[in-house]
């Protein structure tokens, strides 16, 4: 099927007749020796990837942040999974089919040629049951619950086939909570024999790869499963090496130790001259957003006209330029191009307009106004922070900029953990993000306020777009309610949007990396080049 | 010796305790919310609540002091709540990797700079002593990261004889000694100069002591003067100074572990510091703490067992 949206949800139109037609295609050019030799068939091959953090939970029900779902992929199946390639979309995975019956029901078919590891038998219709509906448990307590939002149950209809119900229509199903780490399928058999829960060891495994063993702050290795009958693993075995500085990991690819890794933006104009031997290095825009919030509530923003002075003083190209030597780009807002509901252009300038901001801060009727600028503490945000000071010190607001630790700084706007947040004013923040527009606005509305939403803005009118967003599955409609949301939020002069990033990767030419538009890693689907 | 060595070890049980209660009171002072930073922005306050008290943390902070240490008594460094694994099993896997580090980082220091040391006292003024005497402080002005950095990329990225990151295959000496290499070499490079310094200032100190002189007259060799009298008085300071050094140690094994991304307790405690884990952070910093206040108490023990003098001075 096919998914109407923005971006192309370009799922595999695979029916059992058509499939049958193509294996019997490729078994008689097998036969007749037409068919090259597959890479995968050479032996004692490891792909070596650097993750940024170490492996803290096997569990799709636990598991959070990227290096988790990179592990869990590749031993964990789908009923679909994310599209390799610079375009959003996905493909069938252990689904043969999946349909959206009506807006709150979704039917799918597994494949009858998947199984679990270790004796837990074929993938069935109830072990997709236990997977999601445990997600959504009151009594698991799993944070990746609002992932799933509106799962009420899934229906079993068959030995392979069943339905899931939605309580209403939820528009990131197909982009959040299906394709990501909610997706994955685990055997319940296995699950429920190890607690209900796992840690970090994976009782069985039903993908191309098992999982063989975890050395805590050192790897995560997996191998070839010999049971999987889809298209062959590449690789004997994947080792996933937690390396949390990039400059190391950079280091480690020149050494010819890792075959992929994430290289700092700072490294990026001396390698597009000169990449390493056998290096390839690719840049990808990235999903994340940043921003500069002011809070709503502080005494000193209380003046409309002077948050949209600081806006319109804000030059986003010298920031991208000088913090992120111009790789990233200005962002428009926090959808990034290529999502449903991205803006082309933010009501802002790019480059800010100076003129307009001063005539605006004296409009405002403001002297002597001096701020503080609260950041996390790493070099591309202390740039930022420091070229935002220089241009508000240019319309005549003096800045302090204060530099925090990571986990202090994400204290800072939190009630419960004190009453710090009254005295916040100017914060430099960036929140990670899925694939899908409902991830970002939902950090904004008002049950947010004093939580994440460290602006603390609140409007009914945008909660309920936010809502109803959610819920609709016209593409174009969605797309002019995130667009809408975004210009909200902008309007309040509470927010100055500055970028999404970039991820720049380098990889050994040796292998055809698989990713997401964004640049994350799809290993299940890395060859050999 | 008994008598010392019991007030000694009483000594260093008490330090134990103290640091461990201050740390306890100021990991606590530290703001960010471990339950927050743990399970990430999707929990509800719920999530967080509920794991704040599998943590502890809602009781009163004299009661988890109190906790702390009747458990430790047990030998128990409670559980990582996250990762649903025993402290000690976390801190333990990790502890080898440190530890093995360290050794690789002073045993050869220690004995490169021993026989410069000597070499130099007893061939003062020569070409040798002199040049030994500039590259001992240049190589102790050298901080241990441009070491790091130079020795990754000339080492393991240039000519690469050497791995750059990881601790190797557990299953194999060989190997783990070859990931060994540069880590050990970036710390103990610098100890290296520091050492040799030490020696054969202590050396020519005691070469002009009177029993020193005395054996001279009796007609004993250069080698058996050096090594049999004069080294065994000439290496007190070192004993010292690394039991001391190992404060030092383990702060450089925090550096070289992030840079060669090597497991090991200072990963840990980073890691654990930076989520807010503060059981693990706990029982990782007792273990450096107990390591700390361990070599210096064997320090000063062996000091106690080679000069009299410094049994009578406590």
């Amino acid at each position: 099927m096919k998914k109407n949206m923005n971006i192309e949800w370009a799922g595999l139109n695979m029916g059992r007749r058509r499939f049958l037609q193509g294996a019997a295609a490729i078994g008689a050019a097998a036969a007749a020796g037409g068919l090259p030799k597959p890479a995968w068939s050479a032996v004692g091959s490891t792909l070596r990837v650097r993750a940024y953090s170490d492996l803290k939970s096997l569990d799709p029900a636990f598991s959070s942040g990227l290096p988790g779902e990179a592990v869990q992929a590749p031993i964990y199946n789908k009923l679909i999974q994310y599209n390799p390639g610079s375009e959003w979309g996905w493909q069938l995975d252990a689904a043969t089919s999946i349909e959206q019956v009506d807006s709150t029901h979704i039917k799918f078919a597994l494949r009858d040629d998947i199984g679990f590891t270790n004796g837990y038998g074929a993938m069935t219709a109830e072990d997709v049951k236990y997977s999601f509906e445990r997600i959504v448990d009151p009594a698991l307590d799993s944070p990746n619950k609002p992932d799933m939002g509106t799962l009420s149950h899934v229906e079993v209809t068959g030995e392979r086939e069943g339905v899931i119900v939605l309580k209403e229509p939820f528009a990131p199903l197909w982009s959040i909570a299906l394709p990501h780490i909610t997706g994955n399928i685990i055997s319940k058999k296995a699950f429920q024999e190890a607690g209900g829960r796992i840690a970090t060891s994976a009782p069985t495994a039903s993908g191309p790869y098992m999982f063989k063993e975890w050395q805590p702050r050192q790897k995560v290795v997996l191998v070839r499963n010999p049971d999987w009958k889809g298209s062959p693993a590449a690789f004997d075995s994947i080792e996933i090496l937690p390396i949390d500085d990039e400059n190391s990991a950079e280091i480690a690819f020149e050494a010819g130790e890792l075959d992929f890794t994430a290289v700092p933006v700072s490294s990026v104009e001396r390698l597009r001259g000169a990449a390493p031997k056998n290096g390839v290095l690719k840049e990808y825009p990235s999903l994340y957003y940043v921003w500069l919030g002011m809070n709503l509530d502080n005494p000193k923003l209380q003046n409309p006209k002077l948050r949209q002075a600081i806006q319109y003083a804000i030059n986003l190209p010298m920031i991208t330029e000088a913090a992120y030597f111009g790789i990233a780009k200005p962002s428009t807002g926090l959808i990034a191009p290529g999502l449903v509901g991205h803006r082309e252009q933010s009501l802002i300038p790019e480059a800010g307009d100076i003129e307009k901001a001063r005539q605006l801060l004296e409009e405002s009727g403001e002297t002597n106004v001096s701020l503080t600028l609260d950041v996390n503490n790493t070099t591309t945000f202390v740039t930022a922070a420091q070229i935002i000071q220089a241009n508000l010190a240019e319309i005549g607001i003096a800045v302090e900029v204060n530099v925090h630790e990571a986990a202090t700084f994400w204290t800072l706007g939190e009630e419960a953990s004190g009453d710090q947040w009254k005295k916040l004013e100017l914060v430099l923040n960036r929140f990670s993000m899925l694939p899908d527009p409902y991830y970002a606005t939902s950090w904004f509305t008002c049950a947010q306020v004093g939580k994440w939403n460290w602006e603390r803005y609140c409007s009914k009118e945008f909660d309920a777009l936010h809502e109803a967003a959610a819920i609709e599955t016209d593409t174009q409609k969605r797309d002019e309610m995130y667009r809408k949301a975004q210009d909200m939020m902008e309007e309040t002069g509470a927010y100055r949007f500055l970028t999404h990033e970039a991820t720049a990767i380098l990889y050994n030419n040796a292998i055809k990396p698989a990713l997401r538009p964004d640049g994350f890693t799809l290993l299940r689907y890395f060859e050999k080049a | 010796m008994l008598f010392y060595t019991i007030k000694r070890l009483g000594l260093a049980a008490l330090i134990i305790v103290v640091a461990m209660t201050l740390l306890l009171v100021m990991v606590h002072m530290v703001p960010g919310d471990p339950a927050r930073t743990m399970l990430g922005p999707r929990a509800t306050p719920e999530m967080q609540e509920a794991l704040r008290i599998r943590m502890g943390l809602d009781k009163p902070l004299i009661t988890q002091i109190g906790l702390f240490f009747l458990n430790l008594l047990r030998g128990d460094l409670g559980m990582d709540v996250f990762e649903n694994r025993p402290v000690a099993t976390i801190v333990f896997e990790q502890l080898p990797y440190t530890l093995e580090l360290i050794a690789a980082a002073i045993i050869w220091p220690v004995v490169l700079g021993t026989i410069l040391g000597v070499y130099s006292a007893s061939h003062r003024n020569s070409l040798i002593d002199r040049l030994t005497g500039v590259l001992s402080i240049a190589v102790v002005a050298a901080p241990a990261f441009v070491v790091s950095l130079f020795a990754l990329l000339i080492f393991a990225v240039q000519l690469q004889w050497l791995p750059a990151i990881g601790a190797g295959d557990p299953d194999s000496f060989a190997d783990r000694l070859r990931y060994l290499a540069l880590p050990g070499f970036s710390i103990g490079l610098s100890w290296v100069g520091y050492i040799a310094r030490m020696v054969r200032a202590s050396m020519l100190e005691v070469l002009g002591e009177p029993h020193i002189r005395t054996a001279r007259a009796f007609g004993l060799s250069e080698w058996r003067i050096h090594y049999g009298y004069a080294l065994k008085l000439g290496i007190l300071p070192i004993i010292t100074m690394l039991g001391v050094g190992m404060g030092f140690l383990l702060s450089a094994a925090v550096f070289t572990e992030m840079v060669f991304a090597r497991p090991g307790i200072g990963k840990l405690v980073i890691d654990s510091i930076t989520s807010r884990n503060y059981p693990v952070v706990m029982g990782a910093v007792l273990v450096s703490t107990m390591l700390f206040v361990l070599s210096t108490a064997i320090a000063d023990l062996a000091n106690a067992a080679l000069d009299p003098r410094v049994r009578k001075a406590l």
